[in-house]
């Protein structure tokens, strides 16, 4: 069995690859602020006993953890392409559709993840040593602020490790865009090979495109960590 | 607020009761501590001496009886806010030190008057540094707490709690989680505080420390204040058996 490459040499081809690359780079990106949002809020709802909110924040988390991503973003599509809202471009005047298959993605990244993140945080937060929050509280900082200050802070930093593991489910699971029609990396994939019948080759390539993709991000968590790690404590 | 007369203590507890789930903790307590005084209270594992503190402070809420320290009524402040005058007149130094591990030394003093009681941040830095030469800590300033050694750590909190300029200290066992080389260093710092007006509430089973700075010892058993006196009374000639045998058993 030999490899056969050359096709890779057709500009077009390689177009199709950057611009899927730079695709998914963005849908991830996005995602993950999203994830961030989403974990951190309800994190705090959770661990701040938020009246009202708590019940709900659970059966969120319940919801999107414990289900195929792929069903959600399905459902999400489905269902928000249906309500129809519509953007007007202030530049052209046209209606452009607000959730488009980008949108969705991006949506159901964060949402999926982020019901992970909540969970990580909030492990991460009841690691943070008793005796620190009462410290704050005898200094006369408020629940809230003994949460911004202290606990969130160190609650962050303790969970870094498994929350880079849910930044690179977040990249891979973002592969799905293909499935609503979003021109990522694995949609130039599935374009090649519908042109070349390199299917071998090309899968070959895009495996190696997402490691490389999740090693630079696995990468500038371990610089983050190091930059935010605190002098002294834990090991 | 209610007038209160000059004459009268700063920190006065009447009949404190105290429950966690069904376990009665304290079961009554009464004490009194004047302004610039230092007490000592002493007594065996689990007899709620750390409660006791806590009530001072607010930490806790208590369930019958009250607790006045200054003009506020403690036991009627539920509210965060309304927490924050009280905790900025009644600082806590605990055993574990419990600093900001993620702050430097200089931030563990100057967070909580700046974030807390909004003061400005260049007026609280100079404090802060000299409250640091007053621990002997000039120069640790960048340092982060689980960089230096347990006593520098409890000196550090110390500060912290002079930081926000209160008019009640409450020690918890502060030197129980330290080396014993590293004791006296610490307890040098609360006898100058102690010499220089501030008032102490100290939990401590340093007996020779209790016997040296406290005006009062109160001896507590099983969440009650069994009895209380001046050290040299006290400690010569204990009336209640349950204190003449905690006294044998430490001193
Ligand atoms: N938050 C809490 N929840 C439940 N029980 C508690 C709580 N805090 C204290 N207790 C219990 O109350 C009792 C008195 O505790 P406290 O800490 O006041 O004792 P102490 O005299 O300070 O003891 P030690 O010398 O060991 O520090 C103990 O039996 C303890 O288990
Ligand atoms: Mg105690």
């Amino acid at each position: 069995m030999t490899l056969d490459y050359a096709w890779l040499l057709d500009p077009l081809y390689q177009r199709w690859l950057l611009n899927g690359i730079s695709t998914t780079v963005l849908l991830s990106l996005l995602g993950i602020v999203l994830m961030f949002v989403i974990g951190i809020i309800g994190a705090a709802f959770l661990h701040l006993n938020v009246r009202y909110l708590q019940t709900p924040t659970t059966i969120f988390v319940e919801l999107f953890r414990n289900t195929p991503p792929l069903v959600q973003l399905f459902f999400l599509y489905f269902m928000l392409s249906d309500i129809g809202l519509t953007l007007t471009d202030p530049a052209t005047g046209r209606s452009i559709p607000l959730f488009t298959g980008f949108t969705c993605v991006v949506l159901s990244l964060g949402l999926y993840n982020g019901a992970i993140a909540v969970e990580i945080i909030r492990s991460g937060l009841l690691a943070v040593p008793s005796q620190t929050v009462e410290g704050a509280r005898a200094l006369g900082y408020t629940r809230l602020q003994t949460f911004r200050h202290v606990e969130l802070p160190i609650g962050l930093r303790l969970c870094i490790p498994p929350m880079a593991s849910n930044i690179v489910s977040l990249i891979k699971t973002s592969s799905q865009a293909v499935l609503v029609a979003v021109a990522d990396v694995m949609y130039g994939a599935t374009q090649i090979m519908l042109e070349t019948f390199r299917n071998l080759e090309v899968m070959l390539l895009i495996w190696v495109v997402y490691l490389v993709i999740t090693g630079v991000a696995v990468l500038i968590v371990r610089r983050i960590a190091a930059a935010v790690r605190i002098p002294g404590y834990g090991s | 607020m209610t007038q209160v007369q000059p004459s009268a203590p700063l920190i006065e507890l009447r009949d404190v009761h105290k429950s966690f789930g069904s376990i009665e903790v304290l079961k009554g307590v009464s004490m009194s501590v004047r302004d610039g005084g230092v007490v000592c209270i002493i007594g065996p594992s689990g007899s709620g001496k750390s409660t006791i503190l806590r009530c001072i402070n607010g930490l806790i809420t208590i369930d019958r009886g009250t607790v006045r320290v200054g003009s506020f009524a403690v036991e009627t402040l539920t509210k965060d806010k309304h927490l924050v005058p009280l905790r900025h007149e009644v600082a806590m130094v605990f055993q574990q030190y419990n600093l900001f591990p993620h702050r430097t030394v200089l931030q563990n003093l100057t967070m909580a008057p700046v974030q807390v009681l909004g003061e400005k941040p260049a007026v609280v830095r100079e404090r802060a540094l000299a409250l640091l030469a007053k621990v002997r800590l000039t120069g640790k300033e960048n340092a982060y707490p689980g960089e230096l050694s347990g006593g520098q750590q409890q000196r550090v909190a110390i500060a912290r709690a002079l930081a926000m300029q209160p008019r009640v200290i409450l020690f918890d066992e502060v030197t129980a989680a330290l080396d014993p080389e590293m004791v006296s260093e610490v307890l040098n710092v609360i006898r100058e505080l102690a010499r220089e007006g501030m008032t102490c509430v100290l939990v401590t089973h340093e007996m020779r420390f209790a016997q040296e700075v406290a005006d009062e010892i109160f001896f507590t058993d099983k969440g009650v204040i069994v009895e209380h006196g001046p050290p040299a009374r006290l400690f010569k000639s204990p009336n209640d058996p349950r204190l003449k045998a905690f006294l044998d058993k430490v001193l």
